[in-house]
């Protein structure tokens, strides 16, 4: 993104994570839109198959998280470490078969997501640290003074299309526009912590559930309608929130694929462009940034 | 037996009533005094749980300076799986008794409940609101849950099917009708969507100044409002046609995705509503109604 920011005055902070398994109870079932039993996996653990530019939905799961799930196991060190890990950071294995083997966040879902190659993926497992190169709360852009940046590294910014625009817009380029009708769970959350789930994405389920957004894909960059992310995540008419799916499919009724929040601001400050190859996937060859 | 035989034998099946112990909840904060609102100021919650004096049924959404702010006492159990059971079991018109304390047997009424601590919220009169203290023990009778249905294809939920009569809803004519202060899209709910109806209320992202555009600027506490395109039998989401009604129990919040809460008690495809707004004189849950059903209670016990 062509866009002058203060990229240069972040610190950068280490942090431990470790994967986490996925949890379950002694009931097992969630209940579906038709108030129908379920039981499927998704949150927590190792995801295997199912990285940036996939299907986010479409899966027999629930809240499918892509690759590592993360968290520590101190209550305050794994807020610092879920509100300080953004989207781009690099993170590395640091035990187990699978070591060295680096990814890069992308979102938080209540865990740090990490995609990793899947060859990789394939030798890590949950209990298996990792470490998190944090860098991005603080971002801020230099000529777009009213959007507020979060959740987003400096490597993201600069792989992704657009920039400061005609008439001093930011040019984003989106993969879809979410209507505000779509926002489930997450509402009221604080916007550095887990995400927005989006309703309205049920492939396969009724016609009166659908939105229109069972297209989505893992990593594609979003725009919410009416949305103020600014300060925790609010319904706001005439303000609109950028964010990067990064959970998928759900059967909980309220929930579905999950953009995590990288920019909020009035909808004029913003020039979107529809783009439908606007994914984060393009980390995977993107420079690596500073410091690395 | 087939599915519509099932829903028959089961809407024939007699409520069971359950004494629920509950404790007067404290507030509480965390370390930090503040919180954030919609602008980015920080303020000091103040109101949210536990006894509050002088927030009444019938007083305006917004008309105290508070954050979530119920009119009267919170209700919760030490016990999280004990709180859960509490805040899923509990329905509005269940009568509440005071056991200990300097208030120990007054009576009120649940009127609602709240999310995620699993808390029920009790009306009391003023003067033994004033005498409850945070620890007071009270007892709930439970009875509700499981309610059959007031009219093809709505589901009640929270409420005590006797307490219905005491409100603006009527069941004549093969659907439920209901008078409500205002009718509101379903992307107005915060807070509380995507959560379990039955343990769970729905924030309104809703201020003074926008609230003026659903026609909702006179909102108050214990006002019943309809929600469109919400579906609450199970989990709040978002199904096209649907309707789901609820009593506002908590009022306004300066936080970004909350505001005035509304516990859920009829959902169903909004063809089996009448629903009749009136911004002005709507008339919702009053205290004097609650009286009458803590009176009720009260010589249920006695007879």
């Amino acid at each position: 993104m062509n866009v002058t920011t203060n990229a240069d005055r972040l610190v950068t902070q280490v942090l431990a994570g470790e994967v986490w398994p996925p949890l379950g109870d002694r009931h097992g079932f969630r209940v579906d839109p038709d108030g129908r039993p379920f039981l499927l996996p998704g949150m927590g653990g190792v995801t295997l198959g199912v990285h940036c530019g996939d299907p986010a939905t479409g899966y027999a799961g629930d809240h499918v998280e892509p690759g590592l799930s993360v968290r520590h196991h101190d209550p305050a060190a794994n807020y610092a470490l879920q509100y300080l890990s953004c989207i781009g950071n690099t993170v590395t294995v640091s035990s187990g078969p699978g070591a060295p083997a680096a990814g890069f966040v992308i979102g938080q879902h209540a865990y740090v997501l990490v995609d990793v190659a899947e060859p990789e993926l394939r030798q890590v497992t949950s209990g298996d640290q990792v470490t998190v190169l944090a860098v991005g709360q603080g971002l801020a852009l230099a000529d777009h003074p009213a959007i507020v940046v979060k959740n987003c590294s400096p490597r993201l910014l600069s792989a992704l299309a657009g920039g400061t625009g005609a008439g001093g817009r930011l040019e984003v380029h989106v993969a879809a526009r979410v209507p505000a009708a779509a926002i489930g769970a997450g509402a009221g959350m604080a916007s550095e912590y887990a995400n927005t789930d989006l309703m309205g994405a049920y492939a396969g389920l009724g016609s009166d559930l659908s939105l229109g957004l069972e297209g989505l894909r893992i990593g594609d960059v979003v725009a919410m309608t009416d949305t103020d992310h600014r300060f925790g995540r609010g319904y706001r008419e005439g303000w609109t929130s950028i964010g990067v799916i990064s959970t998928g499919s759900c059967q909980l009724f309220g929930h579905g694929p999950g953009p995590s929040t990288i920019m909020s601001g009035p909808a004029e400050a913003f020039a979107l462009v529809d783009d439908a190859d606007a994914n984060i996937g393009v980390l995977a060859t993107a420079p690596a940034g500073r410091p690395s | 037996m087939s599915g519509e035989e099932a829903v028959v034998a089961r809407s024939a099946l007699g409520l069971v009533t359950v004494n629920l112990a509950a404790v007067v909840e404290q507030a509480s904060v965390g370390a930090d005094p503040y919180r954030i609102d919609a602008d980015g100021a920080p303020y000091v919650p103040v109101g949210d749980g536990g006894v509050v004096l002088g927030v009444r049924l019938g007083d305006g959404a917004w008309a105290h300076v508070g954050d979530h702010a119920a009119p009267g006492a919170c209700l919760v159990h030490a016990d999280p799986a004990a709180g859960y059971a509490l805040a899923a079991q509990a329905c509005i018109g269940n009568l509440v008794t005071v056991r200990t304390g300097a208030a120990a047997g007054a009576a009120g009424a649940v009127i609602g409940k709240r999310g995620e601590g699993g808390r029920v919220i009790a009306s009391f009169a003023q003067d033994v609101l004033a005498r409850l203290r945070p620890g007071d023990q009270v007892a709930v009778r439970s009875r509700g849950q499981g309610a059959p249905d007031p009219a093809p294809g709505v589901s009640l939920r929270n409420i005590d099917p006797a307490l219905l009569d005491a409100l603006p809803v009527s069941a004549g004519s093969g659907v439920l009708a209901v008078a409500v202060r205002a009718v509101l899209p379903s992307m107005i709910v915060g807070n509380g969507i995507g959560r379990p109806t039955p343990m769970w209320d729905l924030d309104l992202q809703l201020t003074p100044a926008t609230a003026a555009r659903h026609e909702a600027a006179g909102l108050c506490l214990g006002d019943l409002v309809a929600i469109t395109d919400l579906d609450a039998r199970f989990n709040a989401g978002y199904r096209r046609g649907w309707l789901s009604v609820g009593l506002v129990v908590h009022g306004g919040s300066p936080q970004p995705g909350h505001g005035p809460g509304v516990t859920v008690i009829a959902t169903g495809p909004a063809g089996a509503f009448a629903v009749r707004a009136d911004p002005a004189g709507h008339r919702g849950l009053s205290e004097a109604a609650v009286a009458e059903a803590v009176a009720a209670g009260a010589g249920r016990e006695l007879s």
